[in-house]
């Protein structure tokens, strides 16, 4: 039975770091710009395409892969440029909710360029593995695995040790503060769009690899990657990860138990709203303080 | 222009049938549609409905596109006794709000005569009572839903799931062995949870365990679900999925070296133009699949005719899939029926009584004679025959076989009834 479990440890570890992955890339975002980035999936989806569509045309995969990376980077940047500015002074409610509409602008781009016949994606990193407790991991699920860790590192030590992560800060704190201290505003949120579009690209990249390559099921990870993100309150990394981990891994062993098993879909927003309600113990709510 | 890059896969796979099968490449010239005239029907419009869904995540166009295609090469030749078809075709976008919509707008604003080619999963759900209670029949081309197959107006030529997925276990316990099949399907209850329900009983009534496996449609983790099969020790998996998530799963078993592990048998999704670029070698040989009609390249003159109408009167795009195939023989039945009737005396009561009168039409598409009645459901295609994946394309392992299912029973007694049997 034991070995059962290690299965599906294994298994729930390795779809838990690309939610980790996505989760991390709103956290960023968030911190930098005030924005929850709810189009992060689909400029995922919209990127994986793009590469799957490259090598179709006969490009090398290292050629695929870069223009993968760029293709988030342009989608993001491009509403981070033309969209966010305007709303930057508009609650985070809508900064979030502006975002969605984004999202079904690419989710329609996407159906328009392509139909759903049946795609793959793959890496040359598939074809290689180790076996953990009884379960093959591919080298593309341990890169997967690492890069969730070291992408975390990185943009810890990024925040905490340049100064474009001091500005990035500073602007997430206060926007006009940050302003009039001289931190060129503008230049500092492209940056933190430009970080957080490609890593939606190379999110978009594992998970058409490792999931599928359907623009839907990666438009619609976003979901499992803000309960990520909601288990970090928005903010810490380190707890993005651990939370996209533990979702990946309660996802996985539901499947052992046959009455839940179907319903494992929901486990980021229970775990989300669980967490949600462990921040608020102690608290009044909202709109009972007034009493 | 419907999409860029539909296009290019469509114009290839086009000239791949066309390629495939040297009786094919000549097939312009026996062309068949209607009555043949080779003029221009120019009389009074008869207005018929076809409702797909086309939005992500799916594109069920395929039906709708082939009856246009053949609608329009009726009109071209004579239509019905002088009247062209005006075929009306919506798009619900799987909105169940728009479905409704679209359904009202064809059935009591356009008036149509009848619906054919239909292929949304929801519109078929939101309309089966508005049709009912219109008295106007749909001669549907793409279900995969309860409710597509236990209404009384709607007939579709695709067999959906649960005919095509007990074919190819009934062919899994005769030819592979089968003793415990997991069926995997999506936790939709008029889709996966209906058909797996149903592979289960039929598991039992031959003595062998069958156990379903229920997934979101949108699942990420389909990792657990390969291993969850593996947790219940079964020895065959019947991919009850649609070919994306199917194809998901295929590359999970892959990566674990599962293939030699499970015997690998599917309903007819998986049955897709290019799905063999997107399988590679590791499954060759070891995937059967239960197809609903006749293969693409087969040499029938129903096959052959619709490869030269969709060629000459298909639009660039348009899907050349099972539902193609499944979408031209309805409007050619259809068509069939409508030739029978007063061109002066057609309206909505008259082709909703020539359609139920069809009955022992036959299609080297089909397996068995195709008919309607005047039941309270329909399922006239539940024989198939079964296809193993095979260096890039599918070999015929089994041609046309029936199934025995206590599902089937209402339908032996109208079959029977009306002097059928399959």
């Amino acid at each position: 039975m034991l070995n059962v479990y290690g299965l599906f440890l294994v298994s729930g570890l390795a779809v838990g770091s690309l939610y980790a992955l996505g989760g991390i890339g709103l956290v960023i975002l968030r911190r930098s710009t005030g924005v929850l980035n709810f189009a992060y999936g689909a400029i995922a989806a919209a990127s994986a395409m793009i590469c799957w569509q490259v090598v179709q045309w006969g490009m090398p995969g290292p050629i695929a892969w870069i223009v993968t990376i760029l293709t988030g980077i342009s989608l993001s940047v491009l509403y981070g440029r033309m969209i966010a500015p305007s709303l930057a002074w508009r609650a985070p409610t809508v900064k979030a909710v502006a975002t969605l509409g984004y999202t079904l602008i690419l989710l329609g781009l996407i159906g328009f360029v392509w139909d759903d016949s049946p795609r793959k994606l793959e890496l040359p990193t598939d074809k290689i593995g180790v076996w953990i407790l009884g379960v093959r991991v591919t080298v593309t699920r341990l890169i997967a695995f690492a890069s969730s860790i070291v992408i975390v590192i990185g943009v810890i030590l990024f925040f905490n040790r340049t100064r474009i992560g001091l500005n990035m800060r500073a602007l997430a704190d206060n926007r006009d503060h940050a302003a009039l201290l001289g931190i060129p505003v503008i230049r500092v949120e492209t940056m933190a769009w430009t970080l957080s579009g490609a890593l939606a690209g190379y999110t978009g990249l594992l998970f058409g690899d490792l999931v599928r390559l359907d623009p839907t099921v990666i438009t619609f990870m976003v979901i499992p990657a803000t309960a990520a993100a909601i288990c970090g309150r928005l903010e810490s990394l380190p707890l993005t990860l651990v939370g996209g981990l533990a979702i990946g891994v309660i996802e996985a062993m539901l499947a052992l138990y046959k009455p839940l098993a179907p319903l494992r879909s929901m486990t980021p927003f229970i775990v989300a709203g669980c967490v949600i309600l462990w921040m608020q113990r102690g608290q009044h709510l909202t709109f009972v303080q007034g009493d | 222009m419907k999409n860029l890059m539909k296009i290019v896969p469509a114009l290839a796979f086009a000239a791949g049938v066309q390629a495939f099968s040297p009786a094919l490449a000549d097939s312009h010239s026996e062309m068949s549609c209607g009555m043949n005239t080779g003029k221009a029907a120019t009389g009074e419009p008869i207005k018929v409905g076809g409702i797909n869904g086309n939005a992500p995540p799916g594109d069920f166009s395929g039906g709708t596109d082939a009856a246009a295609a053949y609608f329009a090469c009726v009109n071209a030749n004579g239509g019905i006794n002088g009247r062209p078809i005006e075929y009306i075709v919506e798009n619900d976008q799987w909105n169940p709000e728009l479905a409704g919509q679209v359904g009202t707008k064809l059935v009591k604003d356009e008036g149509v005569v009848a619906l054919v080619g239909n292929g949304s999963v929801v519109s078929m759900a939101v309309n089966a009572k508005l049709y009912a209670d219109e008295g106007v029949m749909a001669m549907a081309s793409a279900c995969a839903i309860s409710e597509c197959y236990e209404s009384s107006n709607i007939v579709s030529t695709n067999q959906g799931p649960l005919p095509s997925g007990i074919g190819a276990l009934k062919f899994a316990i005769e030819e592979l062995g089968t003793e415990h099949a997991a069926c995997i399907g999506f936790n939709i209850p008029n889709n996966g949870g209906w058909a797996c329900d149903w592979m289960n009983r039929y598991m039992e009534s031959k003595g062998k365990k069958g156990t379903s496996i229920l997934m979101d449609p949108t699942a990420v983790d389909l990792n657990s679900v390969y291993l969850q099969a593996l947790a219940e020790r079964v020895d065959t998996i019947l991919l009850m999925l649609p070919a994306g998530p199917a194809i998901g799963l295929l590359k999970v078993a892959e990566e674990q070296g599962g293939r030699d592990l499970f015997k690998w048998v599917s309903p007819t999704p998986i049955y897709e133009p290019g799905v063999g670029e997107v399988l590679g070698d590791y499954w060759s040989g070891h995937l059967y699949v239960n197809i609903e009609l006749a293969q693409y390249d087969s040499d029938g003159a129903d096959n052959r005719n619709w490869a030269a109408v969709t060629a000459k009167y298909g639009k660039e795009g348009d899907r050349l899939d099972t539902f193609s195939q499944s979408g031209f023989i309805s409007a050619k039945f259809f068509t069939d029926a409508l030739l029978t009737l007063d061109p002066d005396k057609i309206d909505r009561a008259t082709v909703t009584e020539a359609i139920k009168g069809i009955v022992g039409v036959e299609s080297d598409l089909l397996c068995g004679p195709y008919y309607v009645g005047d039941a309270d459901r329909h399922m006239p295609n539940h024989a198939g025959r079964m296809v193993v994946y095979k260096d890039g394309g599918f070999e015929t392992v089994r041609d046309c076989y029936d199934i025995d299912t206590a599902y089937l029973d209402p339908i032996r007694e109208q079959e029977k009834a009306l002097g059928l049997s399959q």
